[in-house]
């Protein structure tokens, strides 16, 4: 039987404002997280991400607008929303004296978390970090810290996980690790909110949005942002020469495009240069300015199941 | 409660055991304070002559070192959680206000215990006091300023966003401490509106306890006015440091 009724909602922001002092780093942000998908934030440096993100784990007090998760308010409901949360924060946030390890056991023992030492053992596993388990945290590269925080974020086995930056210094062998765990823990239903700059990472989300001064320019599945970016076509043609023209989703534009040649023998060669995800997301977010956003909600009916939670 | 509460002051023990450097300099720095005391302050001629015994404000003058170490190291250390993300991270991981408070107050106490311990054994044989009848209350005073200068530390940290905005909150708290305790200048000599201010002066009831055992001789149950007053002062800040410490920025 088919079920139509709406997604369930993990996270729900609702036109959030935030300023520091004259800077207004939330400037109507609003976005829908799905349960169980894999949702990127990306935009430019001072965007607003790790603002959003410290608004949905409650250590944030907005200035205007609303933040629930799991159907709880993020400030009100903060202490029952964390218990499901896994949270890595960009800078490392860990103690620089102590081992990731001894990190690990302090920060654990927050909400009592059970079976402590597996967990810790496979998320210092997972991340590479087994053999470097008990040296000093200030020994360690920037990469190395990153990859600890991350263990710190996973060992609690949560509902939520909420990762700024996840992968940022970390090297692309690592990076897939991280990934095929990411979808491992998609698949058990774990909902997955992050941040990030890199545009290969962004194509692995189910959804992305887009975030400049502030405010959500779009949210969609990033391969529907790429068919928004304009496909230059090129005609060359027998008799020499070559015509171009620019469209948008291709796919459908090529066949009205090519009728009006006649799709004869005159064509010798189509070629195509599509934007990449990277061009299309540089290009919204500098024609952004002036527009007014959008508002950022979960499609109806996404494609993301409901997991338990 | 009492679990996280033991995690955090584990923890700060633990970053205290490693970090070698830190730790001797702290222990140290009291020690070299105290000679520098008694070798300029005990060759003053002026001194002398005006009758005054350097040893009888020695302990006075190592219970204000004890609580400026432990308040200004308490607010410094409490700033850069904040600033490292650290403190957010804890409250995220689901430690609660209070459980911070009293975390950090147990792990700085541990190392101001053995601070104190250490200038209380240095003072005694510089300057010759005898302190055995009276180490008991001295001893467990100087712990409960401590603990108050722990708790100031945690309540100014609320009103700093890095290390660098503590300093203007080092003399703003330690010049009134040093003028109005009773440590420089007796508490009966200051003008009447300064001395109903010196009441909010943590180090005051501490000096006063100090003063009553050590120069007038007289009992720890004649000092118990200001010794359970440093208490409540104590109680006071660490209550207002646990309601006030910002979870939510």
């Amino acid at each position: 039987m088919h079920d139509s009724s709406p997604p369930a909602p993990a996270i729900e922001v609702e036109d959030l404002y935030k300023s520091y002092g004259a800077v207004r780093a939330l400037n109507g942000a609003s976005l829908n997280v799905i349960r169980g998908e894999v949702f990127g934030l990306v935009g430019p440096n001072g965007a607003g991400k790790s603002t959003l993100i410290k608004a949905i784990c409650g250590v944030l007090k907005p200035d205007a607008g609303t933040v629930s998760v799991f159907g709880m308010d993020a400030g009100r409901d903060r202490h029952a929303i964390r218990r499901r949360l896994g949270y890595m924060p960009q800078e490392p946030a860990l103690y620089d004296d102590l081992s990731p390890r001894e990190n690990l056991v302090f920060f654990g023992r927050g909400y009592g978390t059970t079976d402590l030492d597996r967990r810790i053992r496979e998320s210092l596993e997972l991340v590479g970090l087994r053999d470097r388990q008990g040296d000093a945290l200030h020994t360690f590269s920037g990469g190395m810290r990153q990859r600890a925080s991350l263990a710190c974020a996973l060992m609690r086995e949560p509902k939520l996980l909420i990762l700024d930056e996840p992968t940022a210094g970390v090297d692309p062998t690592l990076k897939q690790v991280f990934w095929r765990h990411f979808h491992k823990l998609k698949r058990r239903g774990v909902t997955i909110f992050l941040t990030t700059n890199m545009m290969d990472e962004a194509l692995r989300c189910d959804r992305v949005a887009v975030i400049r001064g502030g405010r959500i320019l779009v949210t969609e599945p990033p391969e529907t942002i790429r068919a928004r970016g304009r496909t230059r076509v090129t005609l060359e043609l027998a008799g020499g020469g070559a015509r171009e023209e620019e469209v948008s989703g291709y796919e459908e534009q090529l066949p009205r495009l090519l009728e009006g040649y006649g799709l004869s023998g005159d064509v010798k060669r189509i070629s195509i240069n599509q934007p990449s995800f990277e061009e299309v997301v540089l290009s919204m977010i500098t024609e952004s300015r002036g527009k007014p956003a959008e508002t950022g909600k979960a499609p109806a009916g996404g494609r993301n199941g409901d997991p338990e939670h | 409660m009492i679990r996280n509460t033991n995690a955090i002051a584990i923890r700060i023990n633990r970053q205290f055991l490693r970090d070698r450097r830190f730790l001797g300099l702290s222990m140290v720095v009291p020690l070299i304070l105290m000679l520098l005391l008694k070798y300029v302050l005990g060759s003053l001629p002026q001194l002398t002559r005006l009758g005054v015994h350097i040893s009888d404000y020695a302990f006075l003058v190592a219970a204000f070192l004890v609580h400026f170490l432990a308040y200004v190291l308490s607010t410094i250390v409490l700033v850069r959680d904040r600033k490292d993300g650290t403190l957010a991270r804890m409250f995220v991981y689901g430690f609660r206000r209070r459980e911070i408070v009293f975390g950090y107050v147990g792990g700085y106490s541990t190392i101001a215990a053995v601070q104190t311990a250490l200038v209380l054994i240095l003072t005694k044989y510089l300057f010759d006091v005898s302190l055995l009848p009276d180490i008991v209350p001295v001893a467990l005073t100087m712990l409960a300023l401590a603990v108050v200068s722990v708790g100031l530390g945690v309540f100014i940290s609320n009103f700093a966003r890095n290390e660098g905005q503590v300093f203007p909150f080092i003399p703003l708290v330690i010049v009134p401490t040093a003028l109005l305790s009773g440590v420089a200048i007796p508490i009966d000599d200051l003008p009447g509106l300064l001395q109903w201010f010196s009441y909010v002066v943590p180090l005051r009831y501490a000096v006063s306890v100090l003063a009553g055992i050590l120069q007038e001789h007289r009992s720890f149950s004649a000092e118990l006015a200001p010794f359970l007053a440093l208490v409540g002062v104590g109680v006071l800040l660490l209550g207002s440091a646990s309601l006030t410490l910002r979870e939510r920025e």
